[in-house]
């Protein structure tokens, strides 16, 4: 009960949320519109849990926008081409781990901060995508969108994929040797090598999985919609290191489960449509979110000191 | 510098004796050298302008110079303009990212004898003889909310995605949108207001929310580029093609499925090519001092005799894009 006492707190103002809009906005439960926003929130889902992984292994990747729109116009333009929606994935997920090899070696292998790396990538990748696409849309071929399933069909089996890989996810951080070797780098690597775990090795692992999934996510939103917008990532890896820290994960490593990456973007992404359904004005949207994320990392602070004392 | 100034112009001395009386030539006999540049190369508007620009330039027999930012980059266009300063080009036409930021670079090409017209966004008034200005913003926000008005037979509810709440050039048109509901349609309401941070996915999660939350809603004014197709796959998806109108202001290109299947009713746009053809005609004009400060009309080639109102060029009432003729233009 205690450990999980983040994730709970975020899950019960969630619930209030959630009864506020039942009382006062019965129409946000309507089953169509609810559906779409929920599988829209599906790629930003997967691409925060690798954030949240790459957080508890106390590195940060800020360039997991940038990674997911070039992969999502790289996908689209082989899936334009006629070469399907497999190759297509094969094409992103591929470049997405070697995106993310290049972030791990450097900071893996070269020791170099990872907020600079990520940065760096983060600024390159988002420019060799104007470069190649010159913003243009690119235009899906028929039977790309819900990977030829009805819409039905496709939102339902996104968001079931978006569940799913949430608890694999969490099983493997907390059972697998590399789960726990990740939680064991991001509390304290001198300790963790000192007892024979290879942090290099892991920090690389953590950065090709983020790579993986960002590949895997830029292609989860090309089939939600017959166009791909090469501005698709931009900001994404805010929304992302937000759900994580709200969610609570640590700053500074080793803290946290997926489970609050979870529930930290249901709230995230909550907030924004329950003010259209309160209507409240746009002008306090990114306000309220940023309270929210301020209210966490203060809730992070009043934590650490009590733990110090 | 000073060298290659010389040796143009001794290039230029046999060419003025080869072509004494070739009008598209100054003095020198040089070629007339016209610098162009979007706010970002990498934007599909700014390369339909640049089509007309080139179109222009090959009909009237100048010398082209394109660059711009790759990104929108007002430090960028900055140097830009240094550059061509010190090149020594004869005009330069330029579409402003920050209209302030640019206009010391401007000056100081003034400065140094080179004409300076400007195009889709304007740079302030002392830094350029003319201005070339697709639509008005109030031509704009008035042909966005005649239509959306037509579209709902000048009756019920509407919202507006735009593309932040802070983008100067939307909340001017959004000023004319209000103030034309409010001087001619009375039973139309706008309901809400929401950004999309160009972004088309946002734009279509806010649709979905205001579609959901305003269930009398009757129609969806998408004020910016991406958010035309993302509001068309909201209101597809929540089974209200027809029932929810659409309208925008777009790119043909990005809209024309959802133009034929009828979830989108009409995309607004000036004809972009022609405004990048216009500037280059109007540049042409500066330099060789046939248009001049003062003047009311111009004759800018294919696109006829031209108004002009105060120093800017305007070139003309924004244009209908609907499933009948999008298939006419491919920008």
């Amino acid at each position: 009960m205690k450990t999980y006492f983040r994730e709970l707190s975020v899950l019960v103002t969630l619930a209030i949320l959630l009864v506020i809009l039942a009382i006062f906005a019965p129409h946000f439960y309507e089953w169509q519109p609810l559906l779409s926003r929920l599988t829209a929130q599906v790629p930003a889902l997967i691409l925060a849990l690798g954030v949240g992984i790459v957080m508890i292994s106390r590195q940060i990747d800020i360039s997991v926008g940038s990674q997911f729109g070039l992969c999502a116009v790289l996908a689209g333009t082989v899936a334009a081409n006629g070469y399907g929606l497999p190759t297509a994935l094969a094409a992103a997920v591929s470049a997405g781990t070697l995106m993310g090899a290049l972030n791990g070696w450097l900071i893996a292998g070269m020791k170099l901060p990872s907020i600079v790396v990520t940065l760096a990538t983060m600024v390159t990748w988002a420019e060799v995508l104007r470069l190649f696409q010159q913003g243009k849309f690119v235009n899906l071929p028929a039977g790309i969108q819900w990977f030829g399933l009805s819409q039905l069909g496709g939102q339902i089996f996104l968001i079931s994929f978006g569940c799913v890989t949430v608890v694999v996810g969490a099983h493997f951080l907390k059972t697998r040797s590399l789960g726990r070797y990740i939680y064991a780098v991001g509390s304290d690597a001198e300790a963790a090598r000192l007892s024979g775990i290879h942090s290099g090795w892991v920090t690389f692992s953590v950065f090709i999985l983020m790579g993986v999934l960002a590949g895997l996510a830029a292609v989860l939103n090309l089939v939600q919609s017959p166009q791909v917008d090469p501005k698709c990532g931009v900001g994404l890896e805010l929304r992302a290191i937000a759900a994580g820290v709200v969610g609570g994960i640590a700053v500074n490593g080793g803290r946290g489960t997926l489970w609050g990456v979870f529930v930290g973007l249901l709230l995230l992404s909550t907030i924004n449509p329950a003010l259209t359904f309160l209507h409240v004005e746009a002008y306090w949207e990114k306000a309220i979110q940023g309270l929210v994320i301020l209210l966490a990392v203060v809730a992070d602070g009043f934590r650490v000191r009590h733990h110090s004392r | 510098m000073k060298r290659s100034q010389f040796l143009t112009s001794l290039l230029a001395v046999p060419a003025a004796l080869l072509f004494p009386s070739c009008n598209k030539t100054d003095s020198a006999g040089r070629k007339l050298t016209i610098a162009f540049m979007p706010k970002g190369k990498g934007n599909s508007y700014f390369i339909a302008c640049e089509k007309g620009a080139r179109e222009a330039v090959s009909e009237l027999g100048v010398e082209l110079l394109f660059d711009g930012p790759t990104n929108t980059d007002p430090a960028k266009q900055n140097e830009i303009v240094e550059n061509w300063t010190t090149l020594g080009v004869d005009v330069i036409a330029v579409a402003c990212e920050n209209t302030e930021g640019i206009s010391g670079a401007l000056k100081k090409a003034q400065q140094k004898g080179i004409k300076v017209v400007t195009y889709d966004s304007d740079t302030t008034q002392d830094a350029r003889s003319f201005f070339v200005n697709q639509a008005t913003p109030q031509g704009i926000g008035e042909a966005l909310m005649d239509e959306a008005a037509r579209l709902c037979a000048e009756e019920g509810e509407f919202a507006i995605i735009t593309a932040t709440l802070t983008a100067a050039n939307m909340n001017e048109w959004r000023k004319f949108i209000g103030s034309r509901l409010a001087s001619k349609y009375p039973k139309m309401k706008l309901v809400d207001t929401k950004p999309c941070d160009d972004q088309k996915d946002k734009a279509q999660s806010e649709a979905t929310n205001l579609i959901s939350a305003n269930p009398n809603l009757k129609c969806i004014m998408a004020i910016c580029s991406p958010a035309v197709p993302g509001a068309a796959e909201a209101i597809k998806q929540a089974g209200k093609a027809g029932a929810v109108k659409l309208l925008g202001l777009g790119l043909p290109s990005e809209n024309r499925a959802y133009l034929k299947e009828g979830v989108t009713q009409s995309v607004i746009l000036w004809r972009v090519a022609d405004l990048g053809y216009l500037a280059i005609q109007v540049a042409n004009a500066v330099a060789n001092k046939s248009l001049n400060p003062g003047d009311k009309t111009f004759k800018a080639g294919r696109l006829g005799e031209l108004e002009i109102e105060g120093s800017s060029i305007i070139l003309g009432k924004p244009f209908l894009f609907t499933k009948d003729n999008v298939d006419q233009f491919d920008f």
